[in-house]
């Protein structure tokens, strides 16, 4: 191992070369491999970061390149990341779902040099599209099968060349790393952040060693997020795509500077299986998981046998009632409330925790999308300390967070020290400003200029408003506030989210803008309706074939009327119409992050909506 | 993925983490027999328990309790050849008659009135009863490689008519019918363990001596079936020519479970019969057999645990049934009489057999398994 003299600035690099000479046995992360958890030692971890970075640097990298890494979440990944960062390159992820014309667009809007995939699929894509790209020279595989002895294409590399390269790089130039690493600079760019581009085409937000710096000091050792702030004891689950800001800070940066273990989910498939495996103790997901955990429940719950379902319930609505109460005390436990979930701890909590995989969780967030009150509520009922967060790619992700022990149900809580976060007098928009502001779009100078003042205050888009002075509500998108044919001002994503807090229902588009009344275009949650039909005993064929069935019709009825029940006339759903198919990232309806895109669904379903209006 | 491999690791031998039941970081956690604290903990407070009844039961309960326990060992060895590796054994008593006499005649004195070579010392006789009995195993094995199902069953059974036949006329060996011989004597390093010593009584340290026993034969067993053998045994037992395909020895394999089955029936055969301290050549007909077969039926196909239970069950409801007469006028406990108890006895096996085959294929160890799958997928179902 070859030992870098730290000159250059701290960065996520150094902090992982610290670890492994400090703690050169500690586990680092787990992968699951062959039906067991793989181990992965700090030194391990660094020598393969090392092998990766002197192999880029074989290959010609030079500071400010950019490599892309196009896989699910594993090693390799953090491997790619890290040695890019310490050759002064930039990682550009993309999301494995990522379409192939959505990876031409990606590859050549950063300019990547060299890309890393994960296997032939993600190789299928970039051979598609390669022509396009012509700044990418290389494409390093990860898994040969399919690849190996197949494919011709001489700018094709497997991942175990690539470190033999790095390893034939290291013993020729042993210093050449820990010289180029001596270089790094604060203002280096280390990583591109594809924004989701629900409106138009995705840019690339440049983070620099400074942004990534300042976020590590404000969420992580600071204790921006968990309290006491995560260390070497704690247990994280990767299974959100690492190319969005979140799973990044959750995954590379807490672990790189708490030592938080992170284990890697097989698949996405199997996240509620490796959860109960790994009982992770910090927990990040966004709302879209937490609604199906939810909605989970409700369906193992009404299979289950009659015992189970009475017991269960009889504590689900106690747990309810200590929701209720947490949310007025701000998370921390009465007498009261102490006393009833111990008792249900022992004869609920405790096991449907554990069968969650959130038996150990100590710090729970949601964040990247708003969610529902509800959805948090039984999430902090059941014993899971839930935090709603927010913040975005463009300021680091960091801007306010609920701090344990003062949590305001419905607000995204207050702003990290440090942070300076005003509300625009005349149009409502959040603004924050810190030195975890972005550097700027990449290659795309007017936009930025668009987001950042020249006082330095980025803006984020987020209408919001102050609740008791020291909370952050926000109301929507700015792009996304419908003002009705009456001139109401109405925001649909609260609406939405208190639909989709139902167990039947996914998707909900709440439309209405220059209308002379609100409808929505519901997406009902297959798994969860079709144990419904079954139990009930009506036959279905396909999603279209259940959606279109009065009975299905009459069950979403219900849940939208109580919705209304709770909001005031002009923010009513009138009239409803199904999708008559489940949203899609490949069918260009959603975008990577699993967002609505709402101009592509109006477009697309204009019939429906119009159907609607008639 | 070789440069990958190469890299030396300085984590030390894997662990598991604290609190974490399901997170396996090496196939031994996931193999280990007792892999959660709970697990650990009952097992002790369990054979605690069990060796504790030594001080706290009269003798005569340890005689019956000491019986069970052996015929446990055998109801295992009768679960590895037919449970775990699927192959129908109905001559498991002879298997048994040849472990019992052989140990008889090793540790009998050698001017007795039949065959006897003096050797009481335990050590000797239980192993050798084993392996007699295992070598009669793999003489009879290769009839298994070649048939099948209820080809198999038959000709074992042929086995027990055979072996009662001649039991019954080496009156030099048995003592013939209605004779028979004294068993063998336990004896360890000169002391006599079936009576009293300065252990305790001579119940007592047979109790704690076939549970010792218990323990190393079902620990053993346990650890076959995690093996690669008993891998081999589930391939077979599932379907032979997958097996086969799937470069299974199929021979070699059921030699093997014969082999070891017979072991087992050799030594609780050994032991049985120096707990009662006498032998006669009628007690290894059909009926031993069945009495196994209930065993491992009542008990639970292809488990240990299953087969300790099982023997415990059928051992234990013989002072019940022997009781009836008291209760039942009708029932006699002569044996010229009809219907006596031991008539009565076998009706029960059998009846026991047909319910538990019709109701809980599983038995006993498939309760217990769904009472703690209700328990533990609490509060949902699955």
């Amino acid at each position: 191992m070859t030992t870098a003299t730290i000159t250059g600035s701290q960065t996520i690099v150094t902090r992982i070369q610290e670890r492994a000479r400090r703690t050169p046995g500690a586990v680092a992360m787990r992968h699951k491999d062959y039906g067991v958890w793989q181990e992965i030692a700090w030194s391990e971890y660094w020598t393969n970061v090392e092998l990766v970075a002197h192999a880029l640097l074989a290959l010609g990298v030079e500071a400010g390149d950019r490599i892309a890494v196009h896989s699910e979440n594993r090693p390799e990944w953090l491997y790619a990341d890290l040695g890019t960062v310490a050759v002064r390159g930039i990682t550009v992820g993309l999301y494995p779902t990522n379409p192939a014309a959505e990876v031409a667009y990606l590859l050549s809007d950063s300019g990547a040099k060299i890309l890393i995939a994960e296997d032939q699929e993600q190789v299928d894509k970039a051979l598609e599209v390669i022509d396009e790209c012509p700044a990418l020279e290389r494409i390093v595989y990860i898994e040969p099968r399919g690849i190996r002895g197949r494919y011709t294409d001489p700018r094709l590399l497997h991942w175990d060349e690539f470190l033999f390269l790095g390893l034939e790089h290291r013993d020729a130039h042993p210093d050449a790393l820990a010289e180029r690493m001596a270089q790094a600079q604060g203002s280096d760019v280390v990583t591109l952040i594809y924004t989701s581009g629900t409106t138009g085409p995705p840019k690339g937000v440049m983070l620099t060693v400074d942004n990534v710096e300042f976020a590590i000091r404000t969420l992580i050792l600071g204790g921006g997020f968990t309290s006491p702030p995560p260390s070497e004891r704690d247990l994280i689950l990767s299974y959100l795509p690492l190319c969005h800001v979140a799973e990044r800070a959750f995954t590379v940066w807490f672990n790189a500077a708490a030592g938080v273990q992170v284990n890697f989910a097989e698949s996405i498939e199997t996240v509620q299986a490796n959860l109960r495996e790994v009982q992770p103790t910090i927990l990040f997901g966004v709302p879209r998981i937490w609604e199906k955990v939810l909605a989970q429940v409700t369906i193992k719950l009404e299979s289950a046998s009659w015992l189970k379902r009475v017991t269960t319930r009889f504590w689900l609505r106690v747990a309810d009632r200590i929701g209720d109460e947490l949310v007025r005390t701000g998370g921390t436990h009465t007498a009261w409330t102490r006393v009833r979930y111990a008792v249900g701890w022992l004869l609920c909590y405790r096991a449907l925790r554990e069968r969650l995989g959130m038996r150990r969780v100590r710090y729970a967030a949601s964040g990247a999308a708003p969610i529902a009150p509800d959805v948090l509520k039984f999430f902090m009922g059941i014993g899971v300390r839930m935090h709603e967060v927010y913040g975005m790619s463009e300021n680091t992700a960091i801007a306010t967070a609920n701090r344990p022990g003062r949590v305001k149900l419905g607000t995204v809580g207050e702003p990290h020290p440090g942070v300076e976060l005003r509300i625009d007098e005349q149009t409502g928009e959040i603004l924050t400003r810190h030195p975890g502001t972005f550097a700027g779009y990449w290659g795309k100078p007017e936009a930025t200029a668009d987001v950042v003042d020249a006082d330095g205050w980025l803006h984020t888009g987020d209408v919001g408003e102050w609740v008791d002075g020291t909370h952050v509500r926000i109301t929507d998108r700015m792009k996304d506030i419908i003002i009705t044919a009456g001139g109401k001002n109405v925001a649909p994503s609260e609406i939405e989210n208190a639909l989709k807090a139902s167990p039947y229902i996914k998707e909900a588009i709440v439309v209405g803008d220059r209308r002379p009344y609100l409808t929505a275009l519901i997406g009902i949650e297959m798994d969860t309706v079709g144990e419904w039909a079954r139990r009930r005993g009506l036959p279905y064929t396909t999603y279209r074939d259940l959606s279109d069935k009065p009975e299905v019709r009459e069950l979403v009825q219900g849940v939208v009327d109580s919705v209304n029940s709770r909001f005031a006339r002009v923010e009513q759903i009138k009239r409803f119409s199904f999708l008559p198919k489940e949203l899609d990232h490949e069918d260009g309806e959603l975008t990577a992050t699993q967002k609505v895109k709402r101009r592509a669904i109006a477009k697309l379903f204009e019939e429906q909506v119009e159907g609607m209006y008639r | 993925m070789t440069v990958a491999r190469d890299i030396p690791t300085s984590r030390s031998r894997a662990r598991r983490v604290r609190g974490r039941p399901l997170l396996y970081t090496s196939y031994a956690q996931d193999m280990a027999l007792l892999d959660t604290t709970a697990k650990r903990a009952w097992t002790f407070v369990l054979v605690v328990l069990a060796f504790s009844l030594a001080a706290i039961l009269q003798d005569r309960s340890l005689e019956v309790l000491a019986g069970a326990y052996v015929m446990a060992i055998g109801a295992i060895g009768l679960n590895i050849v037919s449970g775990y590796a699927g192959q129908i054994s109905l001559g498991h008593a002879f298997f048994v008659a040849i472990g019992a006499y052989t140990a008889a005649a090793l540790s009998g004195p050698v001017d007795g009135r039949t065959i006897g070579f003096g050797l009481a010392e335990i050590w000797i006789w239980l192993p050798a009863a084993g392996v007699v009995a295992a070598v009669f195993g793999v003489i009879v094995a290769p009839l298994a490689a070649r048939l099948r199902g209820l080809y198999l069953a038959v000709v074992t059974l042929g086995l027990v008519f055979l072996g009662e036949h001649v039991f019954k006329e080496w009156k030099s060996l048995t003592g013939g019918p209605g004779v028979g011989r004294e068993a063998a004597v336990p004896e360890l390093f000169g002391i006599r363990l079936n009576e009293d010593g300065p252990l305790g009584t001579g119940e007592q340290t047979m109790y704690v001596l076939t549970l010792a026993l218990l323990i190393v034969f079902a620990l053993a067993a346990r650890n076959l079936a995690r093996s690669r053998i008993g891998r081999a045994f589930a391939a077979i037992r599932d379907r032979d020519i997958a097996a086969e395909v799937m470069g299974v020895p199929l021979t070699r394999y059921k030699v093997l479970a014969f082999g070891i089955s017979s072991f087992y029936a050799g030594c609780a055969g050994a032991l049985l019969y120096s707990i009662t301290g006498y032998v006669e050549p009628g007690s290894f007909s059909l009926l031993l057999s069945v009495q196994f077969i209930a065993m491992v039926l009542i008990g639970g196909v292809a488990t240990v645990s299953g087969s300790i239970m099982g023997a415990l069950f059928i051992v234990l409801i013989q002072p019940l049934t022997r009781s009836l007469p008291a209760l039942l006028p009708v029932i006699s406990s002569d044996t010229t009489v009809t219907p006596n108890v031991y008539q009565v006895e076998t009706v029960l096996y059998g009846l026991l057999i047909i319910l538990f085959l019709v109701f809980e294929p599983r038995g006993l160890f498939g309760i217990w398994i769904r009472a703690r799958t209700y328990w533990k997928s609490w509060p949902f179902s699955y």
